[in-house]
This record gives structure tokens, C-alpha cells and sequence, in this order.
């Protein structure tokens, strides 16, 4: 029996996927351990061996595909806890990074304040140094400045170090120089250049790229590497394949180079697990939702395409690359409720994470968290949390609850449970409002998708709010992104830079270009067991009129090489997708074509999907049983079936109030709202 | 100016004219929130594609890089429902051009139109800016307006610049457009479009910033017709109305917030434009119940260049502070706009008469006559005010012929990377390349790799200036310390700039900017010719350009701003170890970089006692900047106005 398997680590647990040949899935979560995020690993690969029966050593051997994505690299930059970073940039431009493009956001309020850099100015440093738009050396690198910066930084201590020089696109010469010699001085510390991570023109966004790269690399790169030695080592046979933020999958040695891609690389599966569940049902407007411990993360899937975006900024620091366009904000199981100063009720976004953790965890955790909320309403059953291997105490939350918010509001523990409740929602209601609403899209035209642990006891509320019709609950809900990862393709973009123009196109050049980076793309694909009828590639060019500064993303045509026949068509698909975004064209004029890109995309087998009959049994015999469960609009506890989520089969319908238990989520079903399960085991919750 | 304000404030605080605003009537149904946020956030995302079809599509810099453009929705009344990311001195005022351009064409206004217009006396804010509008219809009716204003690089005026700051009448000014038919009933003007560009320097960009700008107008078109076809036209005219209603209470109860009263202002423009320093401009802001009325009565008489202000640019100047001293959340639109009316005697300098040119109103003029509000505002709600923004300076209109690829090329560019800073406020350090008030933050610098690709230029460094900043409890942002050299044969360097010897002002307590200035320096002989504000320089082969500009005002006593900051900002850079120990009174070690607190204690304490009244605005002088002085070697030149 041969295996694929998902793992995602999040901030407070770390979700696994596990599917074999068979189509048959086991989910597993274990809580994230920060220290040595490779522990939860190894103790889940464990965990699912043993319930396969199998050593771990047969499990890791049976695996054909490893994937694993992180929110480490996100919580690195939001939280702000990274490495001490040095910048090395070009003499009379330490401000790049402050500078930005000079914009600042919002016109009318005077007050806004602005984030800090990344790096402090005494750690941004130049080297003396110049080339020019040719890549000409104007003024040679004076190595002497380079060991001053160095000494400084040496001094401060600093951890990681990046390098952004002018014109390092054009001869990047000055840079690969500029890492030696700081590698040299400064061993054992990582060295980003930015000629390696965002090859492309303008020094600003360039730069971020690099400094954020700086920025989480060593974050990542200990316990990854570690994790792929450890699995080498009990014979896997394969790379370790990392999420990344583009929505595919990378081998580990590409992502460390280019470390930028780790960001927010667990949340861009969240949109590939979505679809797969919705476009079975011929569904392909979903807004994908995923409520773990910490955080709450929205995608926008239109017409079965992800939302992606050119411009996504950490703390106003561009990304630069391309990105699946994930909303997140701080509100999970384990976002802790406060009185602010003017005694308002809040949740999060500080979040209790997994260690403490939440009240009933009884681990010293005394805030309440949102956890805590759903238990004191009824809504998880204290016994089977994780399938009852984490045993949690009620009453510890209703204490929480009661010492930090109902007796300082004077309100009743579950009016103040309840209030938690609805400010949680309102939070994620206004999350789904900012990727939908707010683009002036309307949510009530999309199904949810809704994954996570604590996604399934909220989405009914939030769905409800929204005006929405339907939500899907997949059945891997509990473990959402670690799913998406093992249905995304493996993906490698690489680019060139040549200009040239639809009046004389160089053909022969352009072809050399395309058959390189092919060459290179399919030579590392092929190394990592994909044949070449599993690989699929696409060409792409930057293309704008003569005179234009910004540049259009066309396609190309891409098999065999680019003909002269062909320049009609490529020119017609420029003036056609100006036009459709633009509303003009000038099809007398000719093109300019710059960058020249591939995509290239290792399709992985399809994943065989078990399709369930219809049963005729009654959902009965899923009932576990009844208990007093907390109703929002009564105001009170009423008595409420309880199923068992192992036992609700295709072709069975739960009517609301009632709860659905499963070892890794749990589904609250609102009155007046069904569930049905589909042929494919997933939950369809008509919301009303 | 502080102590008359005060008598006049207190004078008139037993006025309480709190009207309240008529009742509207109620619509029939009630608005669904849901569908009014929806409906809200269309709009706000259809003006941003206008503004991405602007901004990606352009041909020159000055759009598609520094974003020097606004687009807005009108309905038909002219009223405007929403714009984006817009420039304040634009979006605040085209509702004045979109009236006179309505009134003129009158019921010969027909679905397919797109009306011109870059003239001043018909309501625009000045030639530079060229405004296209486009009528919407939908199933027969005129629904809104898509308006597009974009700051063109040429206008055809006598001097190789959009903003010729010689010019002393609109002859001079360029080619006026007052309102004109580009197209009709969806028919190309050749003809006009011809004569339109015929006048035009750097035609074939020109023509592309025009195709540009027409894109975005008529994708809004379009955008604006699927979304009446979607909800029809009585809904979407429901909800717009409720959006104006929306605004305008919120509006109303932020100025009944405000106390009644007569608050005033004064500012100085550095020059005539024709060596005639520190020209007067004075505000009267008076509050009553939840309307403002801004007066510029105190002003000087026009001027014989184009340092005046357009009457367009007058309404927006006089709104804008107003606009930033309210909740920002409140959505900018018609609702906000009609709680604000200004006013200007005909040929002061902040209403120029016919045929005064009033090519530099949205900088120099507008920028002084908002400083001159917010100086009065800081009487009347000190808490929201800002120390004041950086004037639009060392912004330079370059150009020439390069000649790097072997063929002359003629190009034209103006300079974004040089400009000046933000006011601080009661609650944040202010901004860098805040530019000037007109744009608030809106215009963007250009990367540095595109502009030495793009134009014959080489930037040999763009960084922050020390200490060039008015410093408070919150401080200005830092100026830019900017050096260029030309590296095709010499540059024509235009300088249309203001606020050099007039700086950003600095507010309860806080310090003003240091107003800057450029010059030229000769790499050989290390002679330096420095520039006023204005003025016309040639950038000989040899030669580099370099400046420093002015950061902006600080905001409240810098005694008061924590050591710990002030520390961070002398390890920065930001701050001199000079200003750190006499403005801040914070002592550090300056081997250690060690904070010593007991001594800043001590220090402060000193400085405190020696302090001399409370001031609510600094300066209330005119010509109080003294960089030029203090830079100036011996053997270098400084030339005011130079032509």
C-alpha cells in the first residue's frame, strides 16, 4: 500500500492528511511544539503509523509524496520575533526600505502611523559600490566597505543578512561578491541576495523581498532541513516538498533560496482543498474559510480560480511574487477574551495558542479563549476533544470566563459565553466582508467552504449573518490546508529578462530562452520522479505598448517553439487582454515583450476520490445521544441531539438545532438549518 | 495672529447658531445594510479600476509612477458619490469644473460623450491638470459622471513645463481648453483631438496619457452600466442618495463636535514669482453649528506670475484640512462637501482675476492657503490638527534630448524623488514625501532603476536629511537629501516649487520644518549656484543637481517626546546629537550611545524653566527659514526667481 501524506503546521496545531492508494483518508492533529516544530512532526508520523498498523520506518517508505507547509514564516514577520537582520544596499540609498514608493495610504488621516522597518536604519549599511542600468560598472565594489558594514554588524550581533543592490538584475557580480566576503567574515550566518529572490527592476519592492526573506529564513531552514534528513534517513525516497505562498508545491533547496515563497505558504492550500471538495459538486464560486487556533484565514475562489494578487505587503512591506490572496486575522479556538479600557468586550487577535492554550486545557492558561466559550456552551463535549485524547475541563472555562469577563460586565456565565460567541463571529463576518463585500462582490453568489477544527461550530452563524445559501463542510475539515497541500500541484516559476518587440521579434533568441528554462524546469521536475508526460508547462510574457511603463502578464503559445506565425496571434492576445481589463486597445501599435516566464507544474496523479451509496438507514442510528446546548436566540440551554460524524452516511439528513461530533471538528447545526451528506462523505449544511 | 484669534473665538462663543439641519424625508423602505455596504463598496472598487486603468496604461511617469491623477464618480447632479485614492486638491474640487462643464453643454450632453476641459475660469484647478468627463446613461436615463483629472507633462506653454511658474497670463500658460467635445454621441473629434495635440511638446506620450485617461473614464463606463443593469436604476439611485445622507450625518455631528467660533490663519508664499518676497495669504475659518465657512479676505492682491490660485483650487484648499480633521472613516463625498463653503475677493491672490495665469494654484497657492487654515484650525481643535506638511519643494520639472541609444530622443520628466515631508500631529511622526498638501501623501517617488532607464539621469543618492525636520513630542517626517547628475548632454532644470523660506510651520509647541532649497554645484571647481523655490536652471554637462528638502512641522513641546524615541532617532540618523541634547533635552553618551536618564531629567528641567510662552503656531513671521543661509559657502551664488 503506497501513501501521500500532508502536513501543516499551524500556530497551534499541526495538522496531518494521510490517503492511500485506496482513497481511503485518516486525519490526525497533534499541537504544534515552537521550539522544535519537528517534534509534532514526528510524533504525528507515529501516531498514524500506528493506527495503519504499521512502524514508522514502513509508513515513511510507503510514501511517494511528502508535503508540508507552515505558518512559521507568517507568525515570524506579524509577530515580529525574527533574527536581527542587517541590509548591505548601494552607497546613498540606506533609506529604500523607509523611503517605500513614497505613497502613503490613507489621504485623510493625518495620524496614521507608520510601521517600522524591518531592519533599523544603524543596520542598514552601504557598500561602496555602482553599476548602471546597462550593467556597467561605474564604480568597482571597495571590498573595505564591505568589512566595515560587517564589523557593525558583527558587533550588534546580527543573525541574518541581506543584500540589495542597485542594478544587481542587469550584473549581479557585485552582490555574489558581497556574500563572500560576509560569509567569510560572518560564518554560519545566512546571506539572501536579491538578485536570487526577485530578479526584477525596482530597487523597493526588491529589496523588501529580500529583507523579509532575510527576514524568516532561519526560522525555516533549521528544523526543514532537519525534517528532510530524519526522513532520508527512514528511507524516503523523495524530496520534501514545502507549500508555497504561490499555491504549489517546491522542493526544499528552491525554497530556501527563494525563502520569500514560505510566507503564508499553510493558507495558500486552503483554496486547492476547497476547490477539489466544491468542483466534485459543480460548485466553482466558493469562499474558502479556515478557523484554526490562532487565526482565520478567507479565500475568494471565483469561477474555480483562486484570488491572486501582485501586491500582497507584510506591514506594508511588499512581497513582490505572485501570491494566492489569503485574509487572515487573529481569531481561532484559541483567541483569548478581554475588557478593553473602555470596557468594551473584545476577542483577539491575541491567541493562547497551544501552550498555554485555553482554560480547559489546565496547562496555567486562565483567560478565556474562544475554545473555552465552546465548551461552556455545550457546543464540544469535553469528553471527546481531539477524539478525547486531550481531556479538558469545563470547569476551568466557566472559571476563566467568569473571573475575566461575565463578573466585571455583570453578566451571567453564558451571557457572557454567548457575547464571546457573537464578537468572534462578528470578527470573521467582517473578515469574509473585506475579500468579498469590500471588493464589491457579493457573498450571498458562494457556497462556504469550511475547514478547521473550530471552522464547522461557527460557520452556520457566520453563513447565516452573511445571507449565504450553502456551506460545505469537507469531512477533512479538521485538517483542512494539510489536505490542500497533498491536491496542489508542484509549481516552478522561473524568469528571464530580454526586450524585445512584436516589429522584429528575435525568435531564435527567444526560443533559446524558453528551451533553457524549460530544460531547467523539467531536468529538476524529472529529479523529483515526475515523468515528462506528468509535467506541464506554460509560457508566459510581460508585454506593454512601446511607450507604457507597466507591464501586462500574456500568455503565449506553448508547445514546440514560437514561430513566426505565431507574432500575430501573441500581439492579438496582448490588444484583447488590454481591452478586457482596460476597456481599450490600440491594435495598430506595436508590443514590447520583456520578461519572458514559465510556469511549470508537476501534476500529481488524481487523487481517487471514495464515493459513498445512499443508505437507507434513518440518521438515528448516528445519535449518540442528547445534551443541553446553549441557543442564541432562545437565550437558554435546550436539549440537543448529539451525532456521531462516523456514523452520518450519504443520504442521511441531520435537522437543526443539533451537533455533530468528529474526532478532529466539530459541526453545530443552527435551528431551522439542515445537513445533508453527500456521495462523498463531505457535510452540506443548508443554512437559512 | 494667536492672541486676535483668541478675542475673536471668545467674542463669539455666545453665538450658538446650532441649526439643525433640515429633516429628509425617509425613503420608503428602509435600506438594507447589507445591500448599502455592497452597493457602497462597488462604487469605491469601480473608481479604483479607473485609477488602475490610469495608472497602468500611462505613458509617462508623472502618471503611471508618481500617480499624479484622481479619478471620481459623479452622479447627474454632479455630485460626487465616491472617488479612491484620489488627490485631495482634485477630488475636492472637480465637482466645480463638472458643474461649469454641465451648465455649458446644457441638454446637449448625450450618451457616447466625453467632454475636456484644462481651464482654469471654467472651474478647473489649474492648466496642468486636464480633466476629461464621460457621461454614464443607462436604458436612456444620465445616471452619473466618470471623471478622470490627470496632471499632464506638457500643455504647450512657453517654458517646457506643465506648471511654468513665470508665466504672467494664461497666454502664456499653455493651450486653454475650456469645456470641449472629444467626442460626441460616441464619435471621435479628429479634428479637435488634432488641434489638442498639434500644441503639445512629447506628442506621442502625451497622446498615450490621453488614451490612458479615456480608458479610464470609459471603464468606469462600463462598469457603472453592469451595475445599473444589475440592481436597476432606482435602486442604485436609492442607495446612492442614502450614501450622501450617510456621509452628511456623520459630517454634521463631526463639526457640531467642534467649538462655534471665528478662528484665524496666516501663511506666506515665498515669492511674487518675479523677486518679490513673502506674499500674504490669511484664512478665517468659521464654525458654525455643523457648517465651516473659510474666508481669504486677508490675502494679498494676485501676483504677476503664476503664483496665484484658481477659484477651483481655492474651494478644495479651504476644505481639505477640514476634511482631515474628522474621522477618516467617514466615506469623502458630496455629503462631507456641502457642510464646507470658502471665499476669495476676485484678483487676490487666492482668486485670481481673468487673465491672470494660475498655472502653480494646486501647489504654492493651494498649499499656503491650507496652511493658513490649519494654522487657524490649531485654535479651534489643537488636538486634530498637524504641524504643517512640507510645501511642494525641490520638485523639479527636468528635460532634454538623450542621446544614450544613438538617436536623439527628445524627454521630459518631473522629479518626484527630492520631496519634501509630513507634519507630525498629537498622536504620530509625520510622513516622508508627503510632497505637498495638494496630494497628501497620494503622488509616489520613482524607483530609482526606472527613472535612470527611462531618462538620461543618474541618482547618486536619495536618503534622508538629519535634523531637516520641525521636531515636537511627535516630529515631522525627515526631508530627502537628493543628488542627480545628468548623463546626456545638459538638463533643463524648471523649479516651480514653494515653502523654501516660508517653511512647514510647527504646532503647540512644536518646531518648524527647515524648508530647504536646491542648487547646482560644478563637480570641478565645487561652485554651487543656489535656487529659490522658483526658477529656471540648466544643468550643464559637469554639473550635478542637489538638494535638501524640508520635513515637515512638529507637533507639540519636544521636552515631552520619550528619551527612548529620541534616542532611536539619533542612532537613526534622523536626529544630531546637537538637536537631541538642545530641542529634546535628552543627554546620551556619545561614545556608548548610552541614554542617561538622570541628566535628561536634569537638563529638562533647565530648558523647561527657560522657555518662553506658549506658542500655538511657529512661525507667525514670514521668512523664517534659514537653510539657504546657513549653506551657502563663500564664492556660491543664490538667485531668487531666476529666468
Amino acid at each position: 500500500m503506497r501513501h501521500i501524506l500532508g502536513v501543516d503546521i499551524g500556530g497551534t496545531f499541526t495538522d496531518f492528511a494521510l490517503i492511500d492508494d485506496a482513497g481511503e483518508i485518516n486525519l490526525w492533529k497533534e499541537a504544534t511544539t515552537p521550539a522544535d516544530p519537528g517534534i509534532a512532526i514526528r510524533d504525528g508520523l507515529a501516531a498514524l503509523a500506528e493506527t495503519r498498523g504499521l512502524e514508522i520506518r514502513q509508513l515513511i517508505e510507503s510514501l511517494d509524496l511528502f508535503v508540508h507547509g507552515q505558518t512559521i514564516a507568517t507568525n515570524t514577520v506579524i509577530q515580529r520575533n525574527g533574527p536581527k537582520t542587517g541590509l548591505l544596499c548601494t552607497e546613498g540609498f540606506r533609506d529604500v526600505l523607509y523611503f517605500r514608493d513614497g505613497f502613503k495610504p490613507d489621504r485623510y488621516n493625518v495620524s496614521l502611523p507608520r510601521e517600522k522597518d524591518f531592519i533599523r536604519r544603524d543596520l542598514r549599511l552601504p557598500v561602496t559600490e555602482r553599476i548602471d542600468y546597462r550593467g556597467d560598472v561605474l564604480q568597482k565594489l571597495d571590498e573595505k566597505s564591505v568589512r566595515e558594514a560587517v564589523k557593525v554588524f558583527k558587533k550588534h550581533g546580527v543573525e541574518s543578512v541581506a543584500v540589495a543592490l542597485l542594478w544587481s538584475i542587469v550584473n549581479p557580480s557585485h552582490e555574489q561578491k558581497v556574500k563572500k566576503i560576509v560569509a567569510k567574515q560572518l560564518p554560519g550566518v545566512p546571506v539572501v541576495l536579491s538578485s536570487d529572490v526577485l530578479p526584477m527592476i525596482r530597487e523597493w519592492e526588491r529589496t523588501s523581498s529580500t529583507v523579509l526573506s532575510a527576514y524568516i529564513l532561519p526560522g525555516i531552514s533549521e528544523y526543514t532541513i532537519n525534517l528532510e534528513k530524519y526522513l532520508a534517513a527512514n528511507g524516503f525516497g523523495h524530496n520534501l516538498l514545502v507549500m508555497q505562498l504561490n499555491g504549489g508545491t517546491a522542493t526544499l533547496a528552491q525554497l530556501l533560496k527563494r525563502p520569500i515563497y514560505a510566507l503564508a505558504s499553510g493558507p495558500a492550500a486552503g483554496p486547492s482543498a476547497g476547490l477539489y471538495c466544491a468542483e466534485r459538486m459543480k460548485v466553482n464560486n466558493v469562499i474558502t474559510i479556515d478557523m484554526g487556533g490562532t487565526s482565520f484565514d478567507v479565500c475568494m475562489v471565483t469561477d474555480g480560480h483562486p484570488a491572486l494578487t501582485q501586491d500582497m505587503r507584510i506591514h506594508d512591506n511588499p512581497v513582490g511574487v505572485s501570491a494566492i490572496e489569503v485574509h487572515s486575522i487573529g481569531a481561532g479556538g484559541g483567541s483569548i477574551a478581554w475588557i478593553d479600557k473602555g470596557g468594551a468586550l473584545q476577542v483577539g487577535p491575541q491567541s493562547a495558542g497551544a501552550e498555554p492554550g485555553p482554560a480547559c486545557y489546565e496547562l496555567g492558561g486562565d483567560q478565556p479563549t474562544v475554545t473555552d466559550v465552546n465548551v461552556v456552551l455545550g457546543y464540544i463535549n469535553p469528553d471527546y476533544f481531539l477524539g478525547g485524547r486531550r481531556a479538558i475541563n469545563a470547569e476551568a472555562s466557566a472559571r476563566a470566563i467568569d473571573k475575566v469577563i461575565a463578573k466585571p460586565l455583570g453578566l451571567t456565565t453564558e451571557q457572557a459565553a454567548d457575547g464571546i460567541f457573537r464578537i468572534v463571529n462578528t470578527n470573521m463576518v467582517n473578515a469574509i466582508r473585506v475579500v468579498s463585500v469590500e471588493k464589491g462582490i457579493d457573498p450571498r453568489g458562494y457556497n462556504l467552504v469550511v475547514g478547521g477544527g473550530a471552522g464547522p461550530i461557527h460557520a452556520g452563524s457566520l453563513g447565516r449573518e452573511l445571507g449565504m445559501a450553502q456551506a460545505i463542510i469537507p469531512r477533512f475539515g479538521g485538517v483542512f490546508c494539510s489536505y490542500g497541500m497533498i491536491v496542489s500541484d508542484v509549481r516552478l516559476d522561473l524568469v528571464r529578462a530580454f526586450a524585445s518587440n512584436t516589429a522584429a521579434l528575435d525568435l531564435a533568441r527567444i526560443n533559446k530562452i524558453f528551451s533553457e528554462l524549460e530544460g531547467e524546469a523539467i531536468a529538476e521536475l524529472k529529479s523529483q520522479g515526475f515523468p515528462r508526460s506528468r509535467i506541464e508547462i506554460r509560457r508566459f510574457a510581460d508585454a506593454k505598448y512601446s511607450n507604457q511603463i507597466h507591464e501586462l502578464t500574456i500568455p503565449l503559445p506553448s508547445r514546440g517553439k514560437i514561430k513566426k506565425s505565431d507574432i500575430g496571434d501573441i500581439a492579438e492576445e496582448f490588444h484583447g487582454l488590454h481591452e478586457r481589463m482596460f476597456s481599450y486597445c490600440v491594435r495598430e501599435s506595436e508590443v514590447d515583450l520583456f520578461h519572458w516566464r514559465i510556469t511549470a507544474l508537476g501534476k500529481l496523479p488524481d487523487t481517487e476520490a471514495r464515493v459513498f451509496k445512499r443508505t437507507r438507514k434513518p440518521v438515528s442510528e448516528a445519535q449518540k445521544g442528547t445534551r443541553p446546548v446553549y441557543s442564541s436566540e432562545a437565550g437558554k440551554f435546550k436539549k440537543t441531539k448529539i451525532y456521531d460524524g462516523d456514523l452520518l452516511q450519504h443520504g442521511m439528513t441531520v435537522v437543526g438545532p443539533a451537533v455533530i461530533e468528529q474526532e478532529n471538528m466539530t459541526v453545530v447545526v443552527l435551528g431551522k438549518q439542515t445537513l445533508k451528506i453527500n456521495r462523498y462523505g463531505d457535510f452540506v449544511l443548508a443554512i437559512n | 495672529m494667536a492672541r486676535t484669534s483668541r478675542l475673536r473665538h471668545e467674542g463669539k462663543r455666545t453665538v450658538k447658531s446650532k441649526a439643525k439641519s433640515k429633516a429628509r424625508p425617509k425613503s420608503k423602505a428602509a435600506l438594507d445594510p447589507i445591500t448599502f455596504s455592497v452597493i457602497l463598496n462597488r462604487f469605491n472598487t469601480i473608481a479604483n479600476e479607473m485609477t488602475l486603468t490610469m495608472e497602468k496604461t500611462a505613458w509617462t511617469s508623472v502618471i503611471a509612477l508618481a500617480r499624479d491623477f484622481s479619478c471620481a464618480i459623479y452622479d447627474a447632479k454632479a455630485r460626487q458619490i465616491c472617488m479612491m485614492d484620489a488627490l485631495p486638491i482634485h477630488t475636492n474640487s472637480l465637482h466645480v469644473v463638472l458643474q461649469e462643464i454641465a451648465r455649458v453643454f446644457g441638454d446637449d450632453i448625450h450618451d457616447g460623450d466625453v467632454i475636456a476641459c484644462n481651464h482654469a475660469y471654467s472651474g478647473n484647478t489649474h492648466i496642468g491638470d486636464f480633466v476629461t468627463a464621460c457621461p454614464v446613461f443607462h436604458k436612456g436615463k444620465h445616471m452619473f459622471w466618470t471623471v478622470t483629472k490627470g496632471h499632464q507633462l506638457d500643455v504647450g506653454a512657453f517654458v517646457p513645463s506643465s506648471v511654468p511658474a513665470p508665466a504672467e497670463n494664461i497666454w502664456q500658460e499653455g493651450l486653454q481648453l475650456p469645456p470641449i467635445k472629444f467626442y460626441d454621441k460616441g464619435k471621435r473629434c479628429d479634428d479637435v483631438i488634432r488641434m489638442y495635440i498639434a500644441n503639445m511638446r512629447w506628442q506621442e506620450w502625451l497622446n498615450g496619457d490621453l488614451m490612458a485617461q479615456l480608458g479610464s473614464i470609459w471603464n468606469g463606463r462600463r462598469r457603472l452600466v453592469e451595475f445599473a443593469e444589475e440592481y436597476g436604476n432606482d435602486e442604485i439611485e436609492r442607495y446612492s442618495e442614502g450614501i450622501l445622507d450617510y456621509a452628511d450625518k456623520r459630517m454634521s455631528e463631526e463639526i457640531r463636535a467642534m467649538p462655534d467660533g471665528d478662528y484665524d490663519g496666516v501663511s506666506w508664499l515665498d515669492s511674487n514669482g518675479k523677486g518679490g518676497t513673502n506674499i500674504q495669504i490669511g484664512a478665517r475659518v468659521s464654525i458654525r453649528g455643523d457648517k465651516v465657512h473659510i474666508d481669504f479676505s486677508n490675502s494679498a492682491p494676485q501676483v504677476p506670475s503664476a503664483n496665484n490660485s484658481s477659484y477651483g483650487v481655492m474651494q478644495a484648499a479651504a476644505g481639505i484640512p477640514i476634511l482631515c480633521s474628522i474621522d477618516p472613516t467617514i466615506p469623502h463625498n458630496d455629503g462631507c462637501l456641502r457642510h464646507i463653503t470658502a471665499d476669495a475677493p476676485v484678483g487676490s491672490v487666492c482668486n485670481a482675476a481673468y487673465p491672470a495665469s494660475t498655472a502653480l494654484a494646486t501647489v504654492g497657492p493651494g498649499d499656503t492657503m491650507q496652511e493658513a487654515v490649519w494654522k487657524a484650525l490649531a485654535h479651534a481643535v489643537p488636538e486634530r490638527v498637524l504641524g504643517g506638511n512640507g510645501k511642494d519643494g525641490n520638485l523639479p520639472m527636468l528635460s532634454g534630448t538623450d542621446s544614450r541609444s544613438g538617436v536623439d530622443i527628445e524627454w521630459g520628466c518631473l522629479f518626484f524623488n527630492g520631496g519634501p515631508a509630513g507634519g507630525a500631529t498629537s498622536k504620530a511622526d509625520g510622513w516622508p514625501l508627503i510632497m505637498t498638501s495638494a496630494g497628501m501623501g497620494g503622488l509616489k517617488i520613482l524607483s530609482v532603476e526606472l527613472c535612470e532607464l527611462l531618462y538620461p539621469m543618474r541618482i547618486d543618492r536619495q536618503e534622508i536629511a538629519a535634523d531637516s525636520m520641525g521636531h515636537g513630542k511627535y516630529h515631522g517626517g525627515p526631508g530627502v537629501d537628493v543628488k542627480m547628475t545628468p548623463t546626456s548632454g545638459a538638463m533643463l532644470c524648471e523649479l516651480f516649487g514653494e515653502g523654501q523660506s516660508n517653511p512647514p510651520f510647527g504646532a503647540m509647541n512644536g518646531t518648524p520644518g527647515i524648508g530647504g532649497g536646491s542648487y547646482r554645484e560644478n563637480i570641478r571647481s565645487g561652485k554651487r549656484i543656489y535656487y529659490s523655490s522658483k526658477g529656471r536652471m540648466v544643468i550643464e554637462d559637469g554639473e550635478f543637481w542637489a538638494g535638501i528638502s524640508s520635513g515637515g512641522g512638529g507637533y507639540g513641546d519636544p521636552l515631552q517626546r520619550d528619551p527612548e524615541a529620541v534616542l532611536e532617532s539619533l542612532i537613526g540618523g534622523f536626529l544630531s546629537l546637537k538637536s537631541t541634547r538642545e530641542v529634546y533635552g535628552v543627554v546620551v553618551d556619545a561614545k556608548t550611545m548610552a541614554l542617561n536618564i538622570e541628566k535628561t531629567k536634569a537638563l529638562r528641567k533647565k530648558l523647561r524653566a527657560a522657555r518662553k510662552s506658549k506658542a500655538i503656531t511657529t512661525p507667525n513671521v514670514p521668512g523664517y527659514a534659514t537653510w539657504v543661509k546657513k549653506s551657502l559657502r563663500s564664492g556660491d551664488e543664490y538667485l531668487i526667481d531666476a529666468q
